[in-house]
């Protein structure tokens, strides 16, 4: 859910950082931001959106009404949270638990030891399937994952006289159709505050095409964003850029929203916490379809990005903070999270029911039928490299004649972030 | 005079010495670590390790630090000269004492109040496609920086103005009444009274706004994050990507180490001049 939160992000907190510049860098480490009290877990969140801290207040108080082990949140905004982070982790007296998400962040904090190895709260998620076991280690605990694909109103289609595609082919049809009758086909939110949303194109692609192994490998620093396999995903690419928004790269991703509601745009490929963000009286009439089909010979493979907790290893409450974690994997925990959340998440507890509302039912069985899971790019490689991906993908939106030069580039960036 | 006027009292002493000892730890302190943290690697978690000058090394070779030298010069030069003389015009224009003039001044002085965030969300729905220009001036990496550069300049004049209406103030009008006598001119005047006079503003405004256009940050970091691919990119908003986003704290302590020298450098020299004049 960290995507939504990156949306929010005030650059005032930005703006703060840097005038201590220099000075954060080295006192960082004593800035410690919680009290702890004596027998409570405290949790440090970056859920500050009002829906998603509604429900992990909910959470923690049903937790906390058992009377067991007492739980307490610690609300930080998402973009001081994610630059303390590293902070947090090697101060003296670090909170016990943090929302967060698993992927190469986590790897390298487990590494170094900073996590605590939290594998008998597993043992009580039995139930849970291998892939969300695979995904989150020792370390981490699963709670809710939501959705990615191509969002439509269904009035809109009705009035247009289309139906969603299933192949490439009749994907590509359908955005001819649409600019047949005076409407931008795809959405595009890529501006200034949310480059980050053309990342998802790049996943879909390359999932597609070369299928999630060669995805994770690539991002994980074992293939080359020079390699041919990877300059083959632009050509369908390429072959959708004239019905893309031409302003794609100037708006942000709330204005990209709103043109697809009004009907300017057609769809828009977005995850599932847009539908928190459209307007209520369209919610019921907001659908989605799967990214098309390009290579019927790749397993199929959907974008899923989990969210969860994981603990530090220096927590004195080992005790209570696996109490938590344990009640947090529970579906009772989870439909408790869900019920008070915005309702677009998924609970990870496969016996957990989720809101129940055709869209996210919808979207739960769409995840069900992928063979594989990816996560989304800042998540499968790292928030370092998430910005060789804007500075790239912008960039072909804009030049796409310029691809051979833009991927040598993204390689040479991508080298920078891996080799340091 | 008795000996017991010139001791400073303990309390005073204290009400000096305790802030000093804060700031010391809290800034200086860490900013002499941060001399130190350009030297090495360090992600924020793992001990650093000593790279020696490899950090500005690498500075050499790194297309999007060459990109922010190049934008941090463009807006020094523009944000600072444009701003000065902008304030300084103004200034002048709305010297005199008549009707409605403090309207005037105040509106121009009014963005100084905004926060620079909210001006900059501002100028960010101006500048919206199918707004005042087809297709928006922040998206297109040959307009982008100059499309920042116009709100913070919006700000900056009032502020500038501001700044030299007070030097204005403070010239003697006797002065201009024997220049007029002896027939000046209004710009022999301006020339030879306004801007001799001016002289310890000048250096004031010198002061703000080199600091202030090296240390731009809210507003590019609000309106393009130093994009679209990196074309708006100032030092400070690349040293803030990579400390922050990259953890390369290191080679961002090196880029802070690079801005704060430009500052120094720009205002000493300056500073040593004008005292030399003196």
């Amino acid at each position: 859910m960290d995507r939504r939160h990156f949306l929010r992000v005030t650059a005032a907190a930005g703006a703060g950082l840097l005038v201590s510049g220099t000075a954060s860098c080295a006192t960082s480490a004593s800035s410690g931001p919680v009290a702890q009290t004596a027998g409570t877990a405290t949790i440090q969140s970056n859920l500050s959106a009002p829906a998603a801290k509604a429900a992990i207040d909910a959470l923690v108080k049903a937790f906390n009404d058992k009377k067991g082990a007492q739980a307490s949140v610690n609300t930080v905004a998402s973009e001081t949270f994610r630059t303390q982070l590293p902070s947090y982790l090697t101060s003296a007296n670090p909170p016990d638990l943090f929302t967060w998400y698993p992927g190469a962040l986590l790897k390298g904090y487990e590494e170094k030891g900073l996590l605590l190895d939290i594998s008998d709260v597993w043992q009580t998620m039995g139930d849970y399937p291998q892939s969300f076991k695979t995904l989150s280690g020792r370390v981490f605990v699963p709670t809710t994952y939501y959705w990615w694909g191509f969002f439509y109103r269904k009035s809109h289609f009705a009035k247009w006289g289309v139906t969603p595609p299933k192949t490439w082919t009749e994907f590509v049809d359908l955005c001819e159709a649409l600019q047949g009758k005076g409407v931008i086909p795809l959405g595009m939110g890529a501006g200034s505050d949310s480059p980050w949303t053309a990342a998802a194109w790049f996943d879909y692609f390359n999932i597609r095409v070369n299928g999630a192994p060669f995805h994770r490998e690539l991002l994980a620093g074992r293939k080359r964003f020079d390699d041919p396999k990877v300059k083959a995903i632009f050509t369908p690419w390429r072959e959708v850029l004239p019905y893309t928004d031409p302003n794609g790269t100037a708006i942000g991703f709330q204005e990209a929203t709103t043109a697809m509601v009004q009907g300017r745009t057609g769809m828009l490929l977005t995850g599932a916490f847009f539908a928190d963000a459209a307007p209520k009286d369209a919610i019921d009439d907001i659908d989605f379809f799967r990214f098309p089909i390009i290579d019927p010979n790749v397993p199929l493979a959907e974008e899923g990005p989990t969210d969860g907790f994981f603990a530090s290893a220096k927590s004195p409450h080992v005790k209570e903070l696996k109490e938590f974690l344990t009640y947090a994997a529970t579906a009772e925990g989870q439909e408790v999270y869900i019920k008070a959340s915005s309702g677009t998440v998924l609970p990870t507890h496969p016996g957990a029911k989720d809101s129940g509302t055709p869209l996210v039912q919808k979207g739960r069985a769409h995840l069900k039928e992928a063979a594989e899971i990816t996560q989304f790019f800042n998540r499968d490689s790292s928030d370092a490299l998430q910005p060789t991906a804007d500075a790239a993908l912008i960039r072909f939106l804009q030049q796409p004649d310029r691809l051979d030069a833009i991927l040598a580039d993204w390689q040479k960036a991508a080298q920078q972030v891996w080799s340091s | 005079m008795t000996r017991s006027s010139t001791r400073v009292p303990p309390i005073l002493l204290l009400f000096v010495l305790v802030p000093l000892a804060v700031e010391g730890f809290w800034v200086f302190w860490p900013a002499l670590q941060g001399f130190w943290l350009a030297l090495t690697n360090w992600d924020g978690v793992s001990p650093p390790r000593f790279v020696g000058l490899g950090n500005y090394a690498r500075m050499l070779d790194d297309p999007v630090f060459h990109t922010a030298a190049t934008n941090t010069a463009i807006w020094l030069v523009l944000f600072g000269g444009l701003s000065a003389v902008g304030g300084l015009g103004l200034a002048v224009l709305l010297q005199k004492e008549r009707r409605g003039v403090g309207v005037y001044r105040a509106a121009l002085f009014v963005p100084v109040v905004f926060s620079l965030v909210a001006t900059s969300l501002i100028w960010q729905v101006l500048y919206q496609p199918g707004g005042i220009f087809d297709s928006s001036p922040l998206a297109d990496p040959d307009t982008a920086i100059y499309a920042v550069l116009v709100p913070a300049l919006w700000r900056q004049v009032g502020y500038v103005m501001v700044l030299y209406l007070a030097g204005l103030k403070g010239i003697d009008p006797g002065l201009y009444e024997a220049a007029t006598l002896d027939g000046a001119t209004a710009w022999e005047r301006f020339r030879h009274i306004t801007w001799p006079q001016l002289g310890s503003v000048n250096s004031v405004v010198l002061s703000v706004i080199v600091i202030d256009s090296l240390r731009s940050f809210d507003v590019v970091w609000s309106m393009t994050r130093g994009g679209p691919y990196h074309s708006s990119e100032l030092l400070s908003t690349y040293m803030y990507s990579t400390a922050f986003q990259s953890l390369k704290l290191g080679y961002a302590s090196a880029l802070a180490v690079v801005i704060f020298v430009l500052a120094f450098g720009v205002i000493v020299t300056y500073l040593v001049r004008a005292f030399r004049e003196n």
